[in-house]
């Protein structure tokens, strides 16, 4: 039955094209988790690159600040069916970390950590070139701990739970290895433009 | 689990009581009243009472006491998928009137 | 006795306003079943262009009341479902519901007391259907609620209260306020802490049966309150509402 005077959510026709398939627009900020917030002390965070590289590389948060960040400009989709248009990050590319490490030849794929265990899987080729950073500011402020902070995974082009929050590392591997969610039901690539929300599709 | 912050996530935090629903769709009978033992901490916990993100691509369950998942479920189009593996047990009675005298 | 769990469209008899923030709707289901106080309904919306959302809401209601269920639901800022319900529905309208559904943040009178309900805000709502099933039943089991809310206008069925308390000896209701109290206020003036528990528990004795219902925070800090205080975990049964309702 449809609910009398029930509109719902939109697409509006001025930003329709903006919008994958099956997609919402939203104007706030929803906070989705698995769990609870992590607290992190900055003094005690650490950013590691591990797995299939030559020797593993580590920042501090004193370092990892000294790197050089850009700012992007992007839209997310997440799985649950909210697009926000123009989300302004601040961060580092995934391709400036690659130059502190020498990968091994087999490094495909990567599964990225954070804080209280959370994982997901991207191939290596969709993190580098720009497609992907680690953001430590949200539109100009310092990232909200309930939407990441102090840093998280952006990865504008693959569906919103593939941009990990609370991130501690990025692990190179020669095999895609399901994370979190792509283990329980969800794609295992995630590209909303082809609407890959669940395994099978 | 003693807490200081009080953030937005925290806030929307609730617990089994919230997918009882769900549950009783995919098993066909409440399962809230279930006694769910912590693989991490050994807590014995109601499932009514595990804490519940709701509010992510799936409903993840956590132990109360240690905040270690215990279980998540994903609804997609055409399945639900379900992973109990952070529980030791999950424990039910066969005979639903006894639950009356606990 | 498992209900067979199939949505069913509920149609709208009455709304009543009971504070500024929430409203009580009657819903008229087809296939009415006796819920046990403390079960919730999940309410399910959808759009024309199929968009579905769904909300739990906890039964107000007792189950001696036959062939209808109230809903109290208190209107959310940016709430999907909350300020559908309270902004566009009227009565006559059809609502989807499915339940009752819950069976461990429950309370019949065959489960005996005392009884002893610790509620903030909106969560005195199924709290709410255990004291109005024992009234029903003239239950003469010792019972007290404690009531947390931010101001006076945010007490949901305060005549109710008031009048449940005045005519059962067995029944006493305690407010408390966080934010602002009523003129002239000797009661509680602060968040429920282990003090106020020891002096609002303590008269209904170790046996009691305690249910929690409230914001998270609220929970939490009083279940813990309660162990503290030597309460079997097994006597106490907790829900957690979350800024939406639930």
């Amino acid at each position: 039955m449809i609910s009398r005077g029930f509109s719902g959510r939109r697409r509006p026709a001025d930003v329709e094209k903006r919008l994958p398939p099956g997609q919402y627009l939203t104007t706030d900020f929803p906070v989705l988790s698995a769990g609870p917030t992590p607290h992190v002390p900055l003094d005690k965070w650490t950013f590691i690159l591990e797995g299939l590289v030559q020797s593993p590389k580590r920042w501090t948060w004193e370092e990892f600040q000294k790197l050089p960040t850009q700012t992007f400009t992007v839209d997310i989709s997440c799985v649950t069916k909210w697009t926000k248009l123009d989300m302004k990050w601040r961060g580092v590319t995934v391709d400036t970390l690659l130059e502190a490490v020498q990968l091994l030849p087999n490094a495909q794929f990567v599964v990225a950590f954070s804080n209280g265990g959370y994982t997901t899987n991207i191939p290596l080729d969709e993190l580098v070139k720009g497609q992907a950073f680690i953001a430590y500011e949200y539109d100009d402020k310092e990232l909200a701990p309930e939407h990441g902070g102090p840093a998280r995974l952006v990865v504008p082009h693959l569906y919103f739970w593939k941009s990990a929050k609370w991130i501690r590392g990025l692990r190179f591997m020669e095999r895609n290895e399901p994370g979190f969610w792509e283990s329980l039901g969800y794609h295992i690539h995630g590209d909303p433009w082809k609407e890959e929300r669940y395994s099978g599709d | 689990m003693h807490r200081k912050d009080a953030d937005i996530n925290t806030s929307l935090m609730l617990d089994g009581n919230a997918i009882a629903g769900e549950l009783q769709q995919i098993f066909g009978r409440d399962l809230t009243m279930a006694m769910t033992r912590c693989g991490r901490c050994s807590a014995d916990t109601r499932l009514g009472a595990l804490m519940a993100f709701v509010r992510a691509p799936g409903v993840v369950l956590r132990c109360p006491a240690c905040g270690t998942v215990i279980i998540r479920i994903v609804e997609t189009p055409g399945q639900y998928y379900v992973d109990a593996r952070g529980a030791v047990f999950m424990r039910l009675d066969r005979d639903a009137r006894r639950l009356a005298h606990q | 006795m498992q209900p067979v769990l199939e949505w069913q469209i509920a149609s709208v008899t009455a709304i009543r306003a009971e504070t500024p923030q929430t409203k009580s709707f009657t819903l008229a289901l087809p296939q009415w079943m006796a819920h046990q106080p403390g079960q919730h309904y999940d309410v399910r919306l959808t759009a024309p262009d199929g968009y579905q959302t769904e909300r739990s809401y906890s039964v107000a209601s007792e189950p001696e009341r036959v062939g209808v269920i109230e809903l109290t639901v208190e209107r959310i800022a940016d709430g999907e479902v909350s300020s559908y319900l309270h902004d566009v529905v009227i009565v006559g309208d059809k609502l989807e519901v499915r339940g009752p559904v819950g069976g461990y943040f429950v309370w019949g009178i065959e489960l005996g007391g005392p009884l002893m309900l610790i509620g903030g805000g909106s969560g005195v709502v199924p709290l709410m259907a255990m004291m109005r099933h024992r009234d029903a039943c003239k239950s003469t089991i010792p019972t007290r609620l404690l009531y947390s809310s931010r101001t006076p206008e945010d007490v949901i069925y305060q005549n109710e209260l008031n009048e449940l308390a005045r005519k059962d000896r067995m029944l006493e209701v305690i407010f408390t306020f966080t934010r602002q109290a009523p003129a002239g206020w000797s009661g509680y003036k602060r968040r429920i802490d282990p003090a106020m528990l020891s002096d609002v528990l303590g008269p209904l004795g170790g046996s009691a049966r305690v249910y929690v219902c409230g914001p998270t925070l609220l929970v939490e800090s009083v279940a813990d309150g309660l162990v503290e205080m030597g309460l079997p975990q097994a006597r106490i049964r907790t829900e957690r509402f979350g800024p939406t309702g639930k």
